[in-house]
């Protein structure tokens, strides 16, 4: 289990850092005194999303082909 | 060999319209996956085939995450602004917020002084001389002119700042600090007098 645990929290650092040019990118939609805290805000949201929501149900590859 | 060859060319062109799918596609460019999808191809055993899947669907949900948290960073940043925005329309003490997009006037700058005439009768009217207790003290403000008199009140009774004096007198703020200046010095002169 803290195995798992440890997989899921490194593939979690592994998604946020690939995303952390579109999270920059992100924070020019808010005003510059609020850019930390959003950055801050959105790493926080992409933890908790990943942890919670279930990414189920993908279609067999066979699927497509018949 | 040759026929293997074959073999898997005529499934991909059998199925072209499904390989072109940018899912599937982006699956195949890896070539461990291509690897396996061809031994499935040429071999197709239940184990095999449960292999293609299995790499298939974490291929899948990975390309789901990475959909769901580009959209989530794109709209909590639209989310996060909008309420932040509604959070400062709402709070009045926030004033700093420019009428427009270039101009540099804010909403504060635009606020009326309510504190017009009418407030300066009773701004006049007693404050100071009631407050001080030090007779020698009493005696020297009591030479003051008026306006000096005023100038200390309202700087050290009402505690305004030297602009806004200026606004109710009408005055600039340095004729302000002049007379501030100029009555602290009188006091200053008449108290060490007494002294000597």
């Amino acid at each position: 289990m803290g195995n798992l645990e440890n997989k899921n929290n490194e593939e979690t650092l592994t998604i946020i850092e690939n995303f952390i040019p579109k999270i920059k990118h992100c924070l020019h939609n808010t005003d510059y005194h609020e850019r930390e805290d959003l950055e801050q805000e959105i790493k926080l949201k992409i933890i908790e999303k990943l942890a919670t929501v279930k990414f189920q149900d993908a279609p067999s590859f066979w699927d497509f082909f018949l | 060999m040759k026929n293997d060859k074959q073999k898997i060319e005529e499934f991909f062109y059998r199925n072209n319209e499904q390989v072109n799918n940018p899912i599937v596609k982006s699956f195949l460019s890896d070539p461990q996956n291509l690897y396996l999808v061809q031994k499935a191809i040429l071999y197709p055993t239940d184990l095999n085939k449960k292999l293609v899947d299995e790499s298939f669907q974490s291929h899948y949900i990975n390309v789901r995450k990475i959909k769901y948290v580009s959209n989530l960073i794109y709209f909590f940043s639209l989310d996060f602004d909008k309420k932040r925005r509604r959070l400062q329309k709402r709070s009045l003490l926030i004033l700093d917020k420019g009428l427009s997009e270039e101009g540099e006037t804010t909403l504060k700058e635009l606020i009326e002084d309510t504190r017009n005439e009418n407030g300066l009768d009773h701004l006049i009217g007693g404050g100071l001389l009631d407050n001080i207790e030090d007779v020698q003290l009493l005696k020297s403000l009591q030479k003051l002119t008026v306006k000096q008199l005023q100038i200390l009140e309202m700087i050290y009774v009402k505690e305004l700042t030297i602009k806004e004096i200026a606004q109710i007198l009408k005055t600039t703020p340095q004729n302000i600090s002049n007379h501030h200046r100029k009555a602290l010095n009188k006091l200053n002169h008449s108290l060490r007098k007494k002294e000597e």
